[in-house]
């Protein structure tokens, strides 16, 4: 209350005036001014005179197409006279890894900088989903449409077989885990899991800047093959402010619903070829042509009274799937507190998220606060530290593919209840024992399940460091920092007792999750004068970083009593897991820029390492980096109407990767007691001794471009990267008493493309539009295996014998092998003559790739006055999906486009035998096939032997081209004029309406199905591709306030 | 300056730390959660686990071959003979067999011989004699001289013929009958009830040992004389001799661990998949005109268990009904056949998987329903009478046929009442089916099982013999599909044989279904597929292993000892 009291002795406002030059003194029409850190803006008019109202200690920030932007302290004045430098010289700063800062055109490779305003007050409190479709070379991912889940992130491809391919996360110099540990196979059953980065709070986010190659990264080290994402936080950048305190609060309300439902038929009801029966499928009796069927089993014994009769009435419920979902909130708040004086300066953020999802008891709740500060001593030496803790409950149901033992996925039926089923009915009697409106026993009650069968992780996470910089003397720097990440997580899996998948007895597993990454950074900074033509800045330091892992998992079986969700109240426990790991890197490094008359610039660094899981002999590897940047705007004097500022460049490096921890002894793994007796095994992998590091190599070239005074800005980069010698294991038969063999082995590479282009056709006084374009290619390619490998399996817990994902040389990262049906030579499919239906092949075969072809997004930007709207389309190309859901929705007859069956027809094709897979011949010639089979056949098949397009048929069919085009992100902003708070302590206050995903297309998939391709039952995992009865996407419409003091 | 030089060096401190503790930071990498060392008996306990989850019906090889010797059905790959080399089942139990049963054998042999514990390399060489005679009748050609030496840099095995693979085990239980006899051995260490199956019994083991010989020297009898060894191995009467030396993996409850026989999983199944074939239940109700007609077994409700009383309703309209018994039928192209009974249909009953006695109430099947505790039979007692009745009817060695063939059959109701009591432990309370008794069903039944041998010609006693082998074997399939591929008995059912399937249709017993009173209706089946003479290999292997052949076409390729 304090700080709101001194808040209001500041807040009068008055207007300030002005008039905005270049350095000859001429007008710069139609710059922007606004005030710092608020959306208050105005621009200046054609002749540069502009008017603002404003706090007597605000800061303007002024900017115009092809000049540098400036800040400017209004102290006070009433008028002020700005003058702009031109963006020629334009000398923007950029964060690179370690923290360190350089100019833009000293850069020899892509970076891409986010601004934290793109991503905050677009009802998404995911930080990475905010950024979909808004940085060239990033492919983002979703996977579960409740909230929380996880979201993957990758730049510019795999590079390595099995191990992590995701980005290194730098939050405040620490890594910042981003792993999603899965306590349950998520093909089975395993909930909606986070990943790390979903605890950080966007609001606190000061800057982001993505490091996309590993000459960018390779001062990271050995994490770094996957690119770097720097995030700095606004508690963790305390700057000194000119200001004495800025308040700022965000206020943010969203409802969410189902993005989209299929559209369904509502003319037959459950049962098969016409006839009722208590199944799974709609392909059963027309509505009106019975008028009542058995009740459901249970319903009666509950509910005397509510059912007097052995049947109930036999109609359509057109409205069943969709009263299975409630309407879902995002309430989002957050306050930013920041100060100082000269020497000193303090930043909080304190944040509450509150996302309840469309499905009962799904929601993600989050806390976060940061403090930083820092302080110049007197001694000369600058101080910096922060801490920041967040405390986050995520909750869920279960997910997975519902046709295996012991799964019960909440979504199991959820988008494909049959079309008579009464979903009004209730799902439990009053002791809480499911009752299904269905087939009972094949699947959990959706609602029952939603109340029940829920997942909660409880994660807190903590970041703490310290920074201490301190110049020796005018050219040597030296700075130290060491810090601290530390992520927790309590996770409950509860299965109460009814449910079908742990015997109708209960269970629960309990995980226990902590990782500690700790860093430490000495860095000496080298600027010598060498002249004046040339500019030398040298970096020697070293790294140190060490992580460590522990892991408890333990399942309870059995409940003895209802409702109490401890091990304590099981009947058999189970130790899962009990893992400690530890790990450590030592580096050092250096690297040196030499600049040539500010417009050529050469970059060299390296950097080696000495890790703790290699073998000694091999534990010491080095790694070099360059990097040339050509200004040739500047070199060549090129400063004209057309072309303002021109730069190639050209990065090379290679950097090195270590093992995974325990990676070079043979051990025996421990199984369950049976019948008391302890048991073990041999571990399934074997361990090469003499592993050595991998490498992983990129070329990358690129340009950046800006045409008529900024108004047309272009980066383009194009790269290979190739890694060799993978660290990874390569999967032998069993027969050699071992699943695979722990070694360096193979090679994988990406080719691609990046291109970002901004253009701004409009700028005047009170409109602007401004088009933001991205596009990423990214080719991945697996190159060789090793010797008499052929392929092999990327996920071998995948428990769908018929579709895997693989590596083969010469192949797509990950593509799809499963079942297709057998064709002739011409490609006709065979008919198995007995039966009229497909002959599904006995041998796996190519069916698809889940990496899509190219990604694209575009954001349009208009502003009028104090209004702005914010439109994002994206696009992705390509990338198949294996789809549960839509192969349901089909197989069950239930959406229109099955509707259309009292006929009957013929598969195109020839005759074939099931046997040899060939057709048979008649005189040589192959025979039309004739045989006639109802609809119901060509989607639903009571086994393989007969198979279908859908349920029971070769894979092939359930695989679809997942393009979509996406209206990912609307807003219409509005700055209130300054005028009506006067008399109040508000500085500014904005309002935004936002909508996200409201329109998507996916043109590939059946009609009536609207099916949404952007989810993924594997969240992070590298086996992409896979929707196994997910949650459907949301949309979104938000409501978002913020207010300045 | 000094200032200077101290703050300086504030901040070189800690960098210098960091050298000095380098190699104690770098030397970390000792596996602390996975010892490099364990003691015998806990690889002992998991590979006896192993080798019987790999071939039990629920986890095994049986829950594809007990469809295909026609005493289970399902609506799975094994229907109409498809399994593939991708099929759950086969890809589970192959690396299960090499990686999880033999590789632990083979370091336990490797251990436990540098240590002179001889009883523990004997035990192991029987086990792993006995799995690989099992991966070679299923299989055929397969893996064996290369196997496990990926130390020495083979990654790749080769596979060996199952001609050149069967001496070479015949030498191994050689071996392993002179490890256990080994009286000069150290056996510092010996097993005790780490070993499930015999308790670390020598004796027992020995004779584990040369019945497994009995029986391979029996299934290769139509290509090799084997007239020698086998009378060699009945003289020396060495043999399993009695119901408590019968060879079986024990299961147990689930009670601090989960130990239940995998075929019991049906009892808690999600899906119920696992129906009793109509051709076993008809042979056994004697409603089959060409076995065992009009004799009805007394086994019936150890074997199967009715969820339906005669009179209940059911899920769904039922393909095949006879009062409380449902199923589906194999190779069935019925509208019904699809239908869920996940509460109607038969399970397979107390004495196969562990599952409930049927006293012939009905009721819905549930984890409470039995113990789930039965044994997996790798080879019994009665098997080894069986044995000796085949060899003696097929004069191979001398005896009479009859007393053999009988002393069989009473073993195999014996050992209904053993396994019960012994191992299943059951809450219900469960009725002895075991009575010598003249007038008592199980005597009714054998005399008139022995009416029908004493009146059927050389090839027909064989057929009863191996009929009765076949329903004695319940639950244990392996052996069952080794036993109708190399002799044709007992038939199995084929729904393009008029015989068997007129028309095409089989006919449910005509008033079977009490929801549809007169006709049952008849339902249309066809086999697309010929009969597998041995199992597609697993194709993980196959694409893992450079050395392996092409995969086959199972209904053409034939284990060596086939005629």
């Amino acid at each position: 209350m304090l700080m709101l009291f001194s808040a209001l002795a500041w807040s009068q406002t008055t207007t300030v005036t002005g008039r905005v030059v270049d350095e000859q003194g001429n007008p710069v029409p139609f710059a922007s001014i606004r005030e710092k850190n608020t959306t208050t803006g105005v621009a200046a008019d054609e002749n540069g005179n502009f008017s603002i109202s404003v706090g007597p200690r605000a800061t303007l920030v002024v900017s115009a197409a092809g000049f540098e932007e400036q800040e400017i302290p209004v102290a006070g004045r009433s008028v002020l006279a700005v003058a702009l430098t031109s963006a020629t010289n334009l000398q923007e700063v950029v964060v690179t890894a370690l923290g360190i800062k350089r100019t833009e055109k000293a850069l020899g490779y892509a970076v891409s900088k986010v601004d934290p305003g793109t991503l905050v007050q677009k009802s998404e409190p995911d930080v990475l989903k905010s950024m979909q479709g808004k940085v060239a070379g990033v492919d983002i991912r979703s996977s579960q449409g409740t909230p929380g889940s996880a979201t993957r992130i990758q730049i510019r491809g795999n590079t390595s077989f099995f191990g992590n391919n995701e980005p290194l996360i730098v939050v405040d110099g620490i890594p910042f885990s981003n792993d999603q540990v899965a306590t349950s196979d998520q093909a089975l059953g395993g909930t909606a899991y986070s990943t790390g980065l979903s605890s950080l709070d966007p609001n606190d986010i000061a800057s982001m800047n993505v490091l996309k190659g590993s000459a960018a990264a390779a001062l990271y080290g050995s994490r770094a093959s996957n690119g770097v994402i720097i995030i700095t936080t606004k508690s963790g950048s305390a700057g000194r402010s000119r200001k004495g305190m800025e308040v700022t609060f965000k206020s943010s309300v969203a409802f969410e619903q189902i993005a989209n439902l299929p559209e369904y038929q509502n003319t037959y009801g459950v049962g098969s070829y016409g006839n009722w029966s208590n199944s799974n499928g709609s392909w059963g009796a027309k509505f009106g042509t019975r008028d009542s069927i058995p009740l459901y089993d249970g319903y009666r014994e509950a509910y005397p009274d509510m059912f007097p009769s052995d049947n109930i009435v036999y109609k359509a419920y057109p409205n069943n799937t969709k009263s299975l979902f409630r309407m879902g909130t995002v309430y989002e708040n957050s306050i930013g507190l920041s100060g100082g004086d000269e020497k000193n300066s303090v930043a909080l953020t304190a944040s509450n998220l509150s996302h309840k999802g469309y499905v009962q008891n799904s929601s993600y709740k989050r806390n976060n606060i940061g403090l930083g500060g820092s302080t110049k001593l007197n001694m000369g030496i600058n101080l910096r530290g922060n801490f920041s803790y967040s405390r986050s409950t995520q909750k869920g149901g279960y997910f997975g593919e519902n046709q295996f033992d012991g799964s019960a996925s909440m979504f199991a039926r959820s988008l494909f209840l049959g079309r008579s089923w009464n979903y009004d009915l209730p799902f439990e009697d009053e002791n809480g024992n499911m009752l299904v409106p269905g087939p009972a026993g094949q699947f959990d009650n959706p609602l029952w399940s939603a109340k029940y069968n829920v997942a909660t992780t409880k994660e807190d996470r903590i970041i703490a460091n310290a920074h201490a910089d301190y110049n020796i003397t005018n050219w040597i720097k030296i700075d130290y920092s060491i810090g601290t990440n530390i992520s927790t997580f309590n996770r409950n899996e509860v299965t109460e007792i009814g449910s079908r998948a742990a015997e109708k007895k209960g269970r629960l597993i309990v995980e226990n999750y902590r990782k500690q990454e700790t860093e430490s950074n000495l860095m000496f900074t080298l600027t010598p004068d060498i002249g004046e033509n040339f500019s030398l800045r040298g970096i020697v330091g070293t790294n140190y970083n060490q992580r460590i892992i522990d892991d408890e998992q333990n399942t309870g079986n059995e409940f003895i009593t209802r409702g109490i969700h401890n091990l304590l109240n099981t009947v058999q426990q189970k130790f899962d897991l009990d893992y400690y790991s530890k790990r450590s890197i030592i580096g050092v490094y250096g690297d040196f820029t030499l600049g040539y008359r500010n417009y050529l610039f050469l970059n060299l660094t390296g950097r080696n390492d000495w890790s703790s899981t290699l073998p000694v002999e091999s534990r010491s590897y080095f790694y070099p980096a360059t990097s040339v940047s050509f200004v040739f705007s500047d070199a060549l004097g090129i400063n004209n109407n057309v072309m303002d500022y021109g730069k190639i460049r050209v990065g090379w490096s290679k950097v090195g990767r270590d093992a995974n921890p325990y990676s070079l002894q043979n051990v025996y793994s421990f199984n369950t007691n049976f019948l008391g007796q302890p048991r073990a095994s041999l571990g399934t992998t074997y361990y090469d001794l003499n592993l050595k590091p991998e490498f992983t190599r990129e070329i990358e070239v690129g340009t950046d471009l800006s045409f008529l005074k900024r108004r047309i800005s272009l980066n383009v980069t194009l790269y290979k990267r190739t890694s060799t010698s993978l660290l990874a294991p390569i999967s032998l038969p069993a027969s050699s008493g071992y699943a695979d063999l722990y070694t360096n082995f193979g090679k994988i590479s990406n080719k691609g493309v990046e291109v970002s282009l901004n253009l701004r056709p409009v700028q005047t006084r009170n409109f602007g539009w401004e088009i933001r374009g991205v596009f990423t290619k990214n080719k991945n390619t697996v190159d060789e295996l090793t010797e008499g490998v052929t392929r092999m399996v990327l996920n071998p817990n995948n428990p769908l014998g018929d579709l895997n994902t693989y590596l083969e040389a010469g192949m797509p990262y990950g593509y799809f092998r499963g079942t297709v049906a057998v064709r002739d030579d011409q490609g006709n499919f065979l008919i198995n003559p007995q039966t009229g239906t497909l002959i599904q092949s006995t041998e796996l075969a190519y069916v698809g790739n889940p990496n899509p072809d190219y990604k694209a997004g575009i954001t349009n930007i208009l502003s009028y006055k104090g209004l702005m709207l914010n439109v994002l389309f994206d696009m992705t190309k390509g990338g198949d999906l294996y789809s549960v859901t839509v192969n349901s929705l089909m197989g069950r007859g239930v959406t229109k486009d099955t509707e259309d069956r009292e006929t009957s027809v013929v598969i195109p094709g020839v005759y074939g035998d099931p046997l040899t897979e060939k057709p048979i011949l008649d005189g040589g010639k192959t025979i039309p096939n004739q045989t006639r089979i109802p609809v119901n056949d060509l989607y639903f098949a009571s086994s393989s032997v007969n198979a279908s397009f859908a349920i029971n048929g070769p894979i092939e069919f359930s695989i679809y081209d997942a393009t979509v085009y996406r209206l990912r992100e609307i807003s219409l902003g509005y700055e209130f004029p300054k005028s009506i708070f006067n008399k109040t302590p508000i500085g500014s206050m904005s309002l935004t309406f936002t909508g996200r995903n409201l329109w998507y297309l996916a043109p590939n998939f059946p009609k009536y199905t609207n099916f949404d391709p952007e989810v993924g039952s594997f969240g992070t995992n590298n086996s992409q591709g896979f929707e196994l009865s997910a949650a459907p996407t949301t949309k979104r419409y938000g409501i978002n306030l913020l207010v300045t003091f | 300056m000094i200032l200077n030089k101290i703050k300086n060096s504030l901040f070189i401190i800690p960098g210098l730390m960091l050298f000095v503790s380098c190699k104690k930071q770098l030397d970390i990498n000792d596996n602390p959660n996975n010892p490099v060392k364990v003691p015998l008996t806990t690889l002992l306990t998991n590979a006896e686990v192993a080798l019987g989850n790999s071939l039990t019906i629920g986890t095994g090889l049986s829950q594809d071959l007990a469809v295909y010797t026609h005493q289970m059905s399902t609506r799975e790959e094994a229907n109409d003979y498809a399994v593939t080399g991708v099929e759950f089942f086969l890809t589970q139990s192959w690396p299960r067999l090499y990686r999880t049963t033999i590789a632990n054998l083979d370091q336990i042999i490797k251990d436990a011989t540098a240590n002179d514990d001889m009883i523990y390399a004997g035990i192991s060489k029987v086990l792993k004699a006995y799995a690989y005679s099992q991966l070679v009748d299923v299989f055929g050609d397969v893996p064996f001289s290369e196997v496990g030496k990926l130390a020495e840099g083979i990654r790749y095995p080769k596979f060996d013929g199952g001609a050149d693979i069967y001496p070479q085990l015949f030498a191994m239980l050689d071996e392993a009958i002179a490890d256990l006899g080994n009286a000069g051995a150290a056996n510092i260490n010996a097993p005790d009830d780490d070993d499930l199956i015999y308790k670390g019994s020598t004796q027992k083991w020995i004779k584990a040992a040369n019945t497994i010989k009995l029986k391979l020297y029996t299934q290769i009898r139509k290509v090799q004389d084997v007239s020698g060894p086998v009378n060699a191995l009945i003289s020396a009467g060495d043999l399993i001799g009695s119901t408590e030396e019968s060879f079986m993996l024990p299961y147990g409850p689930n009670g601090a661990t989960d130990d239940r026989n995998p075929g019991f999983g049906d009892y808690f199944a999600t899906q119920r998949s696992n129906h009793v074939s109509p051709w076993l239940y008809e042979i056994m109700k004697g409603y089959n005109p060409k076995m065992n007609a009009g004799i009805e077994d007394p086994r019936i409700p150890y074997y199967i268990y009715n969820q339906e009383t005669a009179t209940s309703s059911p899920d769904n309209s039922t393909e095949y009904r006879d009062g409380p018994f449902v199923t589906i039928i194999f190779g069935s192209k019925g509208e019904n056949s699809a239908k869920s009974q996940q509460n109607t249909v038969s399970l397979f009953g107390i004495y196969p998987v562990g599952g409930r006695y049927d006293e012939g109430t009905g009721g819905v099947a549930s984890a409470n329903s039995g113990t789930g505790a039965a044994p997996y039979r790798f080879i019994t007692y009665a098997d080894r009478l069986y044995l000796e009745g085949e060899l003696i009817q097929e004069g191979i060695i001398a005896g009479d046929a009859r007393a053999t063939f009988q002393a069989a059959v009473l073993e195999s109701f014996n050992q209904i009442d053993y396994t019960i009591a012994n191992y299943v432990k059951p809450s219900q309370t469960v009725p002895a089916i075991f009575d010598e008794t003249p007038a008592s069903p199980m005597m009714k039944y054998i005399d008139e099982i022995l009416l029908n041998f004493d009146a059927a010609s050389a090839a027909g006693k064989l057929e009863i013999i191996m009929t009765q082998k076949w329903l004695s074997s319940i639950g244990s399939s392996i052996d069952q599909y080794t036993d109708y591929r190399r002799t044709g008995y007992p038939v199995m059912f084929d729904p393009n044989n008029p015989e068997h399937a007129p028309g095409g249709f089989v006919q449910p017993p005509i008033d079977g279904d009490p929801m549809n009173p007169g006709a049952q209706a008849k339902v249309p089946v066809l086999r697309t597929l010929p009969y597998p003479l041995s199992l597609p290999w697993a194709q993980d292997e196959l694409e893992t292993n450079p050395n392996a052949p092409a995969q086959k076409t199972p209904s053409e390729f034939k284990v060596f000892w086939m005629p």
